[in-house]
């Protein structure tokens, strides 16, 4: 291994030992009878493909510095993450895909525009140095939330009609009827990041704290972008995941605000 | 308001679930006001389902469904449920104290100018349902089928509705229980709220005359 700028060199020799890790894996499996050979060997093949293409459409991005290409990739993934989403959420009654796609990229380049544009002070705003990666952990984080958050509301709603529909008799709101499931759901997507941020730098270090470490950044400085990221990681995903819960919960009641997403059924309809 | 305008009136109402079952076809027919009105028919006729119609748990789409004389798609929702008031055929008993149960209409924003009955009120209240050795303290989930059946009912009254929909409120219920449940609602009938009742079993109203509807196959059948 050589020393660049500032991190020891991995070459692709090198590189390709690591495959060893992954051929060990694969014995246990075997040895196991797991079957978990040809998911394994899949998995490694779309790890080594796809963060290859990622560095060469990096490379060419930091090269263009173009605002309209940095948010056009950043527009790409987010709607990656919604197809991701919308493949993990077992409820499709109810549309949320273009809400969850249009708060998700509001919310994320605010945040992200405040962060790389006030706190880091990158010159512009939109630098894809810093503006891409810091999209990217964000974009994952909400996407994660958001599926368990959505999840969490439509399966509640389901197995808890009855109470919902008790309440609804009693003059309750929609609102008021679902309350307690949308904070469950809420607090679903949430509780991630919460342990996140009670657990860094005890349980576990962050990848993009390791990743500055051994680059060969200074560890303060490491650690000032990581609570940085914590805390838009936090924001990002509460904004995210209210206003989505609160557009999605309302397509789930009728005009008169009787419940229409229930288990077994597709919603009542009257010739 | 006229003294023989109905409670609700049907007219040409028409619904069919998603899949093809049609619960009613084009039917018209009126209920009376401050009456007793029973609901028979076969299992799966729809009889829940006309029930939910009447406080819009469901909407009907083709014909018009009159509450008193008004449309009942023009009725703001929580205010018409305020005064339809549906009791499921099981009851939702959240894991709470008795008295938070029975007080729940008072925690919704349509009955929040509402004074909230004291404690005493809601142990008059237990007693007269044979429940005076229930603490409004206890939890609510720890009561029998029986109980919870006549706690459910008292939280529907509790707020004062003028139409009562019940949903088989005697179905599974040992013979105390169904009798208390009976006479409840027979009370209430009599204190002027209308009553409209699912029924799989032979009942009538002890003292009270009462008003039959029969629905199988789309159709309504009304007896007076």
């Amino acid at each position: 291994m050589q020393m660049t700028t500032g991190a020891l060199d991995i070459s692709w020799v090198e590189l390709g030992v690591t495959s060893l890790f992954i051929i060990a894996a694969g014995i246990i499996s075997l040895w196991g009878r797991l079957g978990l050979g040809r998911p394994l060997l899949t998995g490694a093949a779309r790890c080594v493909l796809q963060l290859a293409a990622m560095g060469y459409v990096l490379r060419f991005i930091f090269d263009l510095s173009s605002a309209w290409i940095v948010f056009s990739l950043f527009a790409v993934m987010v709607v990656f993450a919604v197809r991701i989403i919308r493949g993990n959420v077992s409820e499709h009654a109810i549309p949320f895909v273009m809400p969850a796609f249009f708060t998700m990229f509001s919310v994320y380049a605010l945040i992200s525009c405040m962060v790389t544009g006030v706190i880091i002070g990158a010159e512009p705003f939109w630098h894809p140095q810093y503006f891409i990666p810091l999209a990217g952990m964000v974009v994952g984080n909400s996407m994660t939330a958001l599926g368990l958050s959505l999840d969490r509301l439509f399966s509640d709603l389901k197995t808890k009609k009855d109470t919902v529909e008790m309440m609804l008799c009693l003059g309750a709101t929609a609102k008021e009827a679902s309350r307690d499931i949308f904070n469950d759901a809420l607090k679903a997507g949430m509780m991630p990041s919460i342990n996140s941020l009670a657990g860094v730098g005890l349980v576990f270090i962050p990848g993009m704290m390791t990743g500055q470490i051994l680059s060969g950044e200074d560890p303060m400085l490491a650690i000032r972008y990581q609570i940085v990221v914590m805390f838009m990681l936090v924001a990002s995903t509460a904004l995210t995941v209210v206003i989505v819960l609160g557009i999605v919960r309302r397509r789930c009641f009728g005009p008169a605000q009787q419940l229409i997403l229930t288990p077994g059924k597709s919603p009542g309809k009257s010739n | 308001m006229g003294e023989d305008m109905p409670c609700f009136e049907f007219n040409e109402v028409s619904f069919t679930w998603p899949g093809g079952r049609t619960i009613l076809h084009r039917q018209s027919f009126t209920l009376p006001e401050g009456g007793f009105t029973l609901v028979r028919g076969p299992s799966g006729a729809g009889k829940s389902t006309l029930l939910r119609l009447m406080n819009r748990l469901e909407e009907s789409g083709d014909g018009e469904i009159l509450y008193r004389g008004k449309k009942l798609r023009n009725l703001e929702p929580t205010a018409l449920r305020q005064q339809v008031a549906y009791l499921q055929q099981t009851p939702v008993i959240p894991d709470r104290s008795v008295r938070e149960i029975l007080l729940l209409p008072f925690a919704f924003r349509i009955n929040s100018g509402k004074t909230s009955p004291s404690d005493d009120a809601l142990y008059k209240m237990l007693g007269a349902v044979q429940m005076d050795d229930i603490g409004l303290d206890e939890s609510g989930i720890a009561l029998s089928g029986g109980q919870r059946q006549r706690l459910s009912l008292l939280r529907t009254l509790v707020a004062g509705p003028r139409v009562l929909l019940l949903d088989e409120p005697t179905a599974s219920l040992d013979s105390e229980s169904r009798r208390c449940v009976e006479d409840m609602t027979e009370a209430a009938c009599r204190q002027g709220t209308t009553v409209v009742m699912i029924t799989h079993d032979g009942f009538t109203p002890k003292t009270l005359p009462a008003v039959e509807i029969t629905l199988a196959d789309g159709r309504v059948s009304v007896c007076r």
